[in-house]
């Protein structure tokens, strides 16, 4: 019994969660996504729970799929795991079979092809030359903070208020 | 602190019955804590929608999309040329005009009219005009309607491109001059009260991290005083000690460690006040 409880313990110690928005610079959010039995419905509904992991070099960006794991003493308060490993970058989407990138429904190969098939033009998205994801950070995207409803008027521009 | 940001001033109407405080509707802080409460932008408009560029100005005398190339035309008469350029027909020849200049910015090829890219193009070109119309004649509903159903839309194909392939969702923003924010997590209404407690917490964080500044500040600055008197009566004690042939619990790395950290605070504070000088 006792065997069996700490291979679960030790199973637990890795959990996998995607990255959501905040405004920590040494740490990343992640949310964790698990399935609770309501007894009464016998139905299955999500619950989230939210750590933040230990991130100094910001591995992960928004919505990037994660593995993180608990730090073996508490960094402060809040930040209780490290992150292990970025399993999924968001919107850059790897098939995990092939190993080939996806977007939707189609290898990005294929994509390729059926355009110079059909006589790509020069203005098309290139993907060879498309810089990193992040450059727009800040002027045009803005999903690296929670966004807010505006509240108050207070003289200053709020880049995040909606 | 607190005891002042709970003091409010009750409206004359108490009772005297002190066990059963009644209270106005209407009370005031005494801080003074201004409000404003932020201008509603409706939600068609550019500043909203995300829309950085407006619509062109399009040269009228242009020909519709689908006589660009007509042959005929070069020497036709004034009036046949009037009835087949951009003025002399209706509005949504110049919107079409203007979307098939937007994706031909972003086509895949030239066969291209169902990508996201395309899509987007096409739904920009037709809130950028709708929004124009807007200005124009406000009271037209149906118009609105349509506007802001299309935004939303417009939002929902970015989010979703987003997910699927974030470079180009990038690349198109910068292509159509868009921008995306995210929506908020929840909706609520804007209060008077709520927003006076967001900005009575800001207004005490900002007294707490004053104050606790100026105490830090207080007490760095009697550092030196309290280390030079330690290092004394250590030096007195550990003396004492050895006369009276008592165990010695001073021992001499623990006068010399306060030695060093009083000579760094030394150095620390002269060129502190020799680049004040400068």
């Amino acid at each position: 019994m006792a065997n069996r409880v700490h291979r679960a313990k030790k199973a637990l110690t890795i959990l996998l969660g995607q990255c959501v928005p905040s405004v920590k610079s040494q740490a990343s959010k992640i949310r964790i996504r698990r399935m609770e039995l309501d007894e009464n419905l016998l139905m299955y509904f999500r619950k989230d729970s939210y750590v933040f992991a230990h991130d100094p070099k910001k591995l992960c960006k928004g919505g990037d799929v994660v593995l993180i794991k608990q730090l073996p003493e508490k960094l402060t308060r809040q930040i209780t795991h490290s992150i292990v490993k970025v399993v999924y970058r968001y919107g850059d989407v790897i098939d995990p079979i092939s190993g080939k990138p996806v977007v939707v429904g189609l290898y990005r190969d294929e994509i390729k092809a059926t355009n110079e098939a059909f006589g790509k033009s020069d203005s098309a998205f290139d993907y060879d030359k498309a810089p990193p994801r992040g450059r727009l950070q800040g002027t045009r995207d803005f999903t690296h903070r929670k966004t807010y409803i505006k509240w108050c008027e207070d003289g200053n521009e709020q880049p995040f208020a909606v | 602190m607190y005891a002042k940001v709970n003091k409010f001033i009750f409206s004359p109407l108490i009772t005297s019955n002190a066990s059963q405080l009644i209270r106005n509707y209407a009370f005031k802080s005494d801080l003074k804590i201004k409000w404003i409460r932020p201008e509603k932008i409706p939600c068609i408009k550019p500043e909203k929608s995300g829309d950085r560029s407006p619509f062109p100005d399009i040269d009228k005398n242009q020909y519709m999309l689908k006589y660009q190339n007509c042959k005929e035309l070069e020497t036709a008469d004034e009036t046949v040329k009037r009835l087949f350029s951009l003025g002399g027909n209706r509005e949504n020849e110049t919107k079409d005009f203007y979307a098939k200049i937007l994706m031909d910015k972003v086509k895949r090829h030239d066969l291209d009219c169902g990508s996201m890219e395309v899509r987007l193009a096409s739904q920009t070109a037709t809130i950028r005009k709708l929004q124009v119309h807007m200005e124009k004649y406000p009271k037209n509903q149906r118009a609105k309607v349509c506007l802001k159903e299309l935004i939303d839309k417009r939002k929902k194909f970015l989010t979703k491109l987003r997910r699927w392939d974030y470079r180009r969702f990038e690349w198109v923003l910068e292509k159509l001059d868009l921008v995306y924010k995210a929506y908020p997590s929840y909706y609520h209404w804007i209060t008077r009260r709520e927003s006076l407690t967001k900005l009575t917490d800001i207004h005490c964080k900002k007294i707490r991290n004053e104050r606790l500044a100026a105490y830090r500040t207080h007490l760095k600055s009697q550092q030196i005083g309290f280390l030079e008197k330690k290092l004394q009566n250590l030096e007195f004690i550990r003396k004492e000690q050895i006369e009276c042939a008592v165990p010695v619990t001073v021992s001499i790395e623990d006068i010399k460690e306060v030695q060093v950290k009083l000579k760094s605070l030394m150095e620390k504070a002269a060129r502190k006040t020799l680049v004040k000088q400068n």
